[in-house]
């Protein structure tokens, strides 16, 4: 999942997987260097998002933060 | 230091929401009439000094003109920095004389004065200094 | 410089702005609270509050459409999901900011 240090919601999904004991990998984008940045930025933008938290179960995409979306990738 | 208090302008020289300058004893003094309580700052911006009764006065805060630096009148409390004119990696665009021109008329304004001087006495290898 | 007055005169010039969009600030105070620290970071940092949600792209154009209150910007997509998109501000008539989900503009017919 890509978040950003100052974001509530970020917060929240990181939250929301530690709770339930499922295994994560996160980038903060604003501490990454700018190599990594330029490389979130555009997935952003292919995936249409806006804003973060931006997470990836499997091959699903979900942007913001959305615990019923969650719940229901992880059941598949 | 005494609590002298000395007259700096009548209560009809500002509308509410406005701002003017004094001169009290060589200091630039602003003052500001605030829905009809009135504060008063010292002229120049604590970032770089450019005249605060150039920027704009909304409720208790005035905006510095020149970088956009936000101060509380009531505490003189600066509130923000300056506002970055660019970022790191970004062409100036071409507006930027004109960019440069309003600065310089706002520097214009702006008195440069004679610096305070300390007191030094040397003493044991050590300079020192009377603040 | 104070985070605590800092976050009043945000919270002052905020007002001003947003009410005539039809927006208020979050019912919900302690996130209203969160925000306006990291906006004040933010521009303690980059000297513009920055949305603390939204990516900082080092694109003058790009990064003016999330300088808060970035709603002008997003006007559309904010309406349609009653919220600005870190949950600063919500509709006028938004009593319990919990009950409105964090959509992206795909999800509500946009972009």
């Amino acid at each position: 999942m890509y978040t950003l240090s100052t974001c509530p919601w970020c917060r929240k999904t990181k939250k929301f997987f530690a709770e339930r004991n499922i295994p994560f990998t996160y980038v903060d984008y604003d501490l990454a260097d700018e190599a990594t940045q330029e490389k979130i930025s555009q997935e952003l933008d292919a995936a249409g998002a806006t804003g973060f938290p931006f997470d990836k179960i499997g091959d699903e995409v979900i942007v913001g933060y959305r615990p019923e979306r969650y719940l229901s990738a992880l059941g598949k | 230091m005494s609590d002298e208090f000395v007259r700096a302008i009548s209560t009809d020289e500002i509308a509410p929401g406005g701002m003017k300058t004094v001169e009290i004893n060589g200091d630039e003094i602003v003052i500001c009439n605030c829905g009809g309580t009135y504060y008063a700052v010292q002229r120049r911006c604590g970032h770089m000094n450019a005249p605060l009764d150039m920027g704009t006065l909304d409720g208790t805060y005035l905006t510095c003109a020149m970088h956009c630096v936000q101060f509380d009148v009531t505490t003189g409390e600066a509130l923000s920095g300056p506002v970055p004119p660019y970022f790191g990696h970004e062409t100036p665009p071409p507006m930027m004389g004109e960019y440069l021109q309003n600065i310089g008329m706002l520097m214009k304004h702006v008195r440069t004065e004679s610096i305070r001087t300390y007191a030094t006495k040397l003493e044991a290898g050590w300079v020192q200094i009377a603040l | 410089m104070n985070a605590e007055s800092r976050k009043r005169a945000l919270h002052y010039f905020f007002e001003k702005v947003v009410g005539p969009l039809g927006f208020k600030f979050t019912p919900d105070t302690e996130l209203k609270d969160f925000l306006l620290e990291q906006e004040v970071i933010l521009e303690s940092k980059h000297g513009i509050p920055f949305c603390p949600c939204q990516p900082i792209r080092h694109d003058r154009e790009r990064d003016m459409q999330i300088v808060c209150p970035c709603i002008p910007f997003h006007r559309k997509h904010f309406d349609a999901i009653r919220r600005c998109w870190c949950g600063l501000f919500v509709h006028k008539d938004v009593i319990d900011p919990d009950s409105l989900p964090q959509l992206p503009p795909k999800e509500v017919g946009l972009e």
